[in-house]
This record gives structure tokens, C-alpha cells and sequence, in this order.
């Protein structure tokens, strides 16, 4: 009891908690399934889902990362489980659909290869000894002998290792013991054998698969004086150089009191957070690519209102669009239009003209959309189309107030300028 | 002319034989309407016919409804019909007769301009959203036997659609599943196909007891579950927007014990 706390405490600050991108039936020798859109199982108080039973192997570490609160010279408790602990509290919670599977992380013991040696053990043993065919997700420690990344490959999931600061230098800076090639090694290594496995595996349908749902990795902000704009195209390069399934972003939380670190006094940057994951879905689902939304110029993202709605304001000259002509990636464009919604417009449009009732129950949030829209050449009501009007019709009161300090684009004119 | 009122039986099976008396009476749709169960104020110019659910009536509609509207639409009907709602019956049936008659055919479920067509889709969503719900937080308990028992009180009527996912997860488990708003059961035993058993009151759900062990794990979830939350982040907001409190009563590590 005593170990699973300190060893979930240690693991909180990893975000990964999804347990999607796997398709598997179950069978009939063990117990599990996984189902590709993943499953949340429960919620904690912060909000965030609880998906896998997300714990550290063991929280004792051999490098001194000046952000983590398991690094060597803090005095913390410490403990480690044994492959079989893992393995049963897996198994007992899993029959209980308490979980969706299994997150495995640890702090570096002795050396990277050990740790592995250890992980990859414990794997072995929850999938073959214990006929466990759930979703398991394990980290793979900086470091370690390919060959052990790639047995942990073959019964895992998925895989990740963190990149954990966006730029080189403030990995020099906070994380001395990490470098960017002990990073990036295991990460191409692991798209590369998930690639040569997809060619394999459309010639022999049986062969056992690598990393089924991808892997995908996080990255701690408000840590280092990074912009957003920076972060993003880090991110666009992972997606796309080292297809990436996901990037995480951690709002920094600042658990150790250390001279390197910025004194965060309004607590982690969460609307920075938000703001990040905001453009993150831009880039992957709506077509978006980052120099759109940010450039040198503006290199943080507007905090008033979400990148979407930033962008379009900002190229009014392509609005209002008709919804009965537009085509799918322009519907997409639209303020207010998810991906669903867009869809569903296509689909219903085939059976003649919508209005903005139709659209308003087909989840279309008119109230963001209104600006930008118009149903057979009409608009929905009069409405002024200029930034200023806009932006302030798109935030309301309550935000207005919270923004009128700093970090504020739209102001009202000063009296002195 | 006058309005005519089918009144069926609250399942699939009702709905279905009333849409085929519907459509045996030949008199178009315009005038005839499906409606579930009794209703207290009647109206005055219209007649109510009773409709007994059919076992043969209803499989030959759902025959036709798989062959002209596809499985897709199929399932959409089925869930709609599964969510907890006085006008699901009107909604389907006037569904219906829109892919059927109207020319909708297999796409009849995109038509969402139409009110009908609208209502159906939205009640599908709202049923196929609570039963994923329930694959999500049903909590298993372990009895003294090794059997594992779960009790829900879902608004729709999951226990169809969340069975063939644990039958498929739990493949090697005897389990079940016991739904306390319409005292259903969903039952599977270890490698067997899983079946459904009503009973009127709670006396088969009562007879299972917990194992030794189980308070165990109880108390390690639930403690696993306070301590991954992160103190700087704290949000009880955006925790009960994710998990709104009426899922919390049979949940483990939400009993205030």
C-alpha cells in the first residue's frame, strides 16, 4: 500500500494517460481487449483521467534532473516494486475494470540497461505468464541497449521517451545527465522498427507486433524561456519526422525549489497548457500547419481567445463562407465547426439546404461561428466583420476582466499613445 | 381526417410490431403515430389501438429495416429504442418510413435536417454515449467464489450494448452484471455466450458476498486514485464535467467509506 504511494506519486507528473490507437479482441486463454478510441476509467481531482495504472517501477534514480522531484539529491522516500507486485496489482485491478491497462515508467537504478532488463522482465512476465492481452504503455529509458528497447517493443503497446524540454540547450541546462541524442536514438529506433513492422506484418499477418498504437512522447513547458512558437515547430518535427502518434505538453509544476528554476507564483501555466494542446489538435486533425497559426513576429499564442479563432480573425478576407457550397477542409477552418460537425454538414447537405436552427443541433457552436458563416448568402444576423468587434463578441465579460492586466493584444486606446 | 395512435410496448419488440401495423393499414403516414405506453390525457378526435408486441411481426421488420437501411441504420434504431425517452417510438417509426418511403435509404441517418431523423440520431448518441460510459466505469466486485458482480443504474438500457464488450474482455471470467432501474441481469459464464435474465427484485444480486481480498484492492485504488491527482492542478470542476456525479454512486473509489 505504502510502496503503490509513493510510486503513483512519482509517476503523476508523466501526462501520457491515453489508451487508444490499439484494436485487439480478446482471447480465450487470458483476459483483455483494446479497443482503438481508448477508454477513461475514472477521474482524479485535478481532472485529468485515470486510464492506466500509472506507476514508477522504482523512483530511485541515479541522475539529477533539477525538475524531478525523484533526482538523486532530494530526499524522498524510496521504494521499488518486484516484477510480480506489478504483475498482480495489473491483473486484480484490470478484472475489476478499475484500469485500461498498465503505464510503466521508472527512475534509472543502477544503470539505463538494468532498469530496462527490469521493465522488459516484468512485461514478459504480465503477458505470458499471466495471459495479460490489455493495453500496456512503457517508457523507454534514454540510454538503454537497443536490443532491450526492442524486446520491450514486441509486448508493449505503446512506447515513449520523453523529450522533456523542447530545445537542446535547456536540456543542458536543467537535465545534466540527458543529452538530445540519448533522447532521439531510442525514438528513431522505435519508428523504425514500428515502420519495418508494418511492411512485415502486411506479408505475415501473424507476426508479433511492435508498438501497435505508436509511440509518443511530452514535453515540460513554462520550465525554460522557450515561446510557444518554438514548442510548436518541435512538435510539427516529431509529428513528421518521427511520426509521432502524440505530444504531450506538462505545465510545469515546481516541485523542487531550485535557483534554475522560475518561481511560478500563479501556480503551473495551465491556460498556456491548454493553448498548446488548442494548436496540437490544429496541426493533426484540422489541417493546420504551425507557421499559420504563429510567426517570429507573434510567437505566443493569443491567451484571450483559442488559435483557431485567432487565426480567422486575422484572415477575415476569406470569410464569411457559404455552408452549403464550402468544401470539408475550408467547413474546418470555421470557428466553432469541429470535425464532427463538418462532417455531418457534408453528410446532411445532400438532402437539400441548411439553416442555422439545423446546423445549431447538428453541434455547430453558432455562437463562435456566427461571424464567420453564412446559410444559402444569409448571415445570421447583421453583424459587423472586423477584428476588433469580433474578438470582443468572442470573449465575454467574466474573461474580458481577467485579461485587462498583461498579456492582452486588444486594449482599449491609451489616453498617452 | 382523424389521427391514429399505436400504443406499444416499451422494447424493440413493441415498436417493431407497431411499425408493421403501420404500415398494414395502408392509410399513409401522415395520420399515424407510435406511442409508448399508456398516456394520462387522451385525446379527444383520435382512436388508440393497442398494440401486442409479436415475435414474428417483429422479425420481419427488423429483417426489411437490415436489408433496405443497412446495419449502420439498424444499430441507430436499436439504440434509440434503448435510450429513456416517451417519444423515441414517433421518432423511429416517422425514421422509418423516411428511409423506406421517402427515399433515404441506407444515408437516411445524415438526413438531420429532418426533425424526426434528428431526434432518432440524437437519442442513438445519447444511449451509445452512457453505454461507453458504463464499459468505462462499471466496478467489478469479487465474490468469495471468484465470480465477479457489478450494479449499475444506467438512464438507457446498456446492459445489450456493454456485454459483448466484456464478454470479449473477460473472456476467461464468470460475471455479472446487474442493471438496478429495470432489474435486468447480464450474465456470463467463463467461455460461454453471454445471455440477459430479468427478475423482479434484487434477491440474486443480494446472495453474492465480497471475498477476503477484495477490500483490499478497494482500498488500493482508491488511494492509488487520490494520490496521482496533482495538488497544483486541483479541479473538482473539471472533474465532475468529466464524470458527472450521478456515475460516481456504484464506483469504488467514490464511496465515502
Amino acid at each position: 500500500m505504502e510502496k503503490l504511494n509513493i510510486l503513483a506519486d512519482a509517476a503523476k507528473y508523466d501526462v501520457s494517460c491515453s489508451s487508444s490507437g490499439s484494436s485487439r479482441g480478446g482471447n480465450a486463454k487470458g483476459i483483455g481487449n483494446t479497443v482503438s478510441a481508448g477508454l477513461c476509467h475514472s477521474f482524479a481531482a485535478d481532472g485529468r483521467c485515470i486510464s492506466l495504472l500509472k506507476i514508477l517501477f522504482t523512483n530511485e534514480c541515479i541522475f539529477d534532473c533539477r525538475y524531478c522531484m525523484n533526482r538523486r539529491s532530494n530526499d524522498v522516500p524510496r521504494a521499488s516494486f518486484t516484477p510480480d507486485e506489478v504483475c498482480a496489482l495489473t491483473m486484480e485491478f484490470y478484472r475489476r475494470n478499475y484500469i485500461e491497462g498498465l503505464f510503466l515508467s521508472s527512475g534509472i537504478l543502477y544503470s539505463p540497461d538494468y532498469t530496462m532488463e527490469l521493465i522488459c522482465q516484468t512485461l514478459y512476465k504480465l503477458r505470458n505468464i499471466h495471459h495479460f492481452n490489455g493495453y500496456i504503455h512503457v517508457k523507454a529509458i534514454p540510454g538503454a541497449d537497443p536490443a532491450l528497447i526492442h524486446k520491450a517493443g514486441f509486448l508493449a503497446d505503446r512506447m515513449s521517451v520523453n523529450l522533456e524540454l523542447p530545445t537542446a540547450e535547456s536540456l543542458k541546462q536543467l537535465a545534466p545527465n540527458k543529452n538530445r541524442k540519448s533522447i532521439l536514438k531510442p525514438m528513431r529506433q522505435i519508428q523504425n522498427t514500428i515502420s519495418a513492422n508494418k511492411e512485415e506484418l502486411t506479408l505475415y499477418r501473424h507476426t508479433p507486433r511492435f508498438c501497435e498504437a505508436g509511440q509518443s512522447t511530452q514535453m515540460i513547458i513554462g520550465a525554460t524561456p522557450e515561446s510557444d512558437y518554438q514548442i510548436m515547430s518541435v512538435a510539427e518535427n516529431l509529428y513528421q519526422k518521427f511520426s509521432l502518434k502524440r505530444v504531450y505538453y506538462s505545465a510545469f509544476v515546481n516541485v523542487n525549489e531550485d535557483k534554475a528554476l522560475p518561481a511560478l507564483p500563479g501556480g503551473p501555466p495551465l491556460l498556456r497548457e491548454h493553448r498548446l494542446y488548442q494548436a496540437d489538435w490544429l496541426l493533426r486533425f484540422y489541417g493546420f500547419k504551425v507557421d499559420e497559426l504563429l510567426t517570429d513576429d507573434r510567437p505566443n499564442f493569443n491567451m484571450r481567445i483559442d488559435p483557431k479563432a485567432d487565426w480567422a480573425v486575422r484572415h477575415l478576407e476569406l470569410f464569411p463562407i457559404e455552408i452549403n457550397r464550402a468544401d470539408y477542409r475550408l467547413l474546418l477552418r470555421v470557428p466553432g465547426i469541429g470535425v464532427r460537425s463538418a462532417k455531418r454538414i457534408i453528410g446532411a447537405r445532400r438532402f437539400g439546404n441548411l439553416n442555422f436552427n439545423d446546423l445549431k443541433k447538428m453541434g455547430v457552436v453558432l455562437k463562435r461561428a456566427l461571424y464567420f458563416i453564412t446559410c444559402s448568402g444569409k448571415m445570421m444576423y447583421p453583424t459587423k466583420i472586423e477584428e476588433d468587434y469580433i474578438v470582443r463578441n468572442l470573449t465575454d465579460d467574466k474573461e474580458r476582466l481577467k485579461f485587462t492586466n498583461d498579456g492582452m493584444r486588444y486594449e482599449q486606446l491609451s489616453l498617452f499613445s | 381526417m382523424e389521427e391514429k395512435y399505436l400504443v406499444c410496448e416499451d422494447s424493440i419488440e413493441g415498436v417493431f410490431t407497431g411499425i408493421y401495423e403501420a404500415y398494414a393499414l395502408r392509410e399513409g403516414h401522415e395520420h399515424i403515430h407510435i406511442q409508448i405506453g399508456e398516456e394520462g390525457n387522451l385525446r379527444l378526435f383520435a382512436t388508440y389501438i393497442n398494440i401486442e408486441p409479436d415475435a414474428v411481426k417483429t422479425a420481419k421488420v427488423a429483417q426489411t429495416l437490415r436489408k433496405r437501411l443497412g446495419d449502420e441504420v439498424y444499430l441507430y434504431i436499436c439504440r434509440a429504442l434503448a435510450a429513456q425517452d416517451r417519444m423515441k417510438g414517433e421518432a423511429v417509426y416517422k425514421t422509418v418510413v423516411n428511409g423506406l418511403s421517402k427515399g433515404g435509404g441506407r444515408r437516411v441517418m445524415e438526413n438531420l435536417a429532418d426533425t424526426h431523423v434528428e431526434r432518432t440520431f440524437e437519442l442513438a448518441r445519447s444511449a451509445a454515449n452512457e453505454a461507453l460510459r458504463y464499459i468505462e466505469i462499471v466496478r467489478f466486485k469479487e465474490s468469495g467464489e471468484g465470480i465477479l458482480f457489478s450494479k449499475i443504474a444506467p438512464k438507457c438500457n446498456v446492459i445489450p450494448f456493454i456485454m459483448p464488450h466484456f464478454a470479449d474482455r473477460l473472456s476467461v471470467e464468470n460475471f455479472i452484471i446487474f442493471d438496478d432501474m429495470r432489474k435486468i441481469y447480464g450474465v456470463h459464464p467463463a467461455l460461454k455466450d453471454w445471455y440477459m435474465v430479468s427478475d423482479s427484485d434484487n434477491s440474486v444480486y443480494d446472495m453474492f458476498g465480497e471475498s477476503d481480498k477484495e477490500n483490499e484492492y478497494q482500498e488500493l485504488f482508491t488511494a492509488f486514485c487520490k494520490t496521482i491527482a496533482i495538488k497544483e492542478r486541483i479541479n473538482p470542476k473539471l472533474q465532475q464535467q468529466m464524470l458527472p456525479l450521478r456515475f460516481r454512486e456504484y464506483m469504488v473509489e467514490f464511496d465515502k467509506k
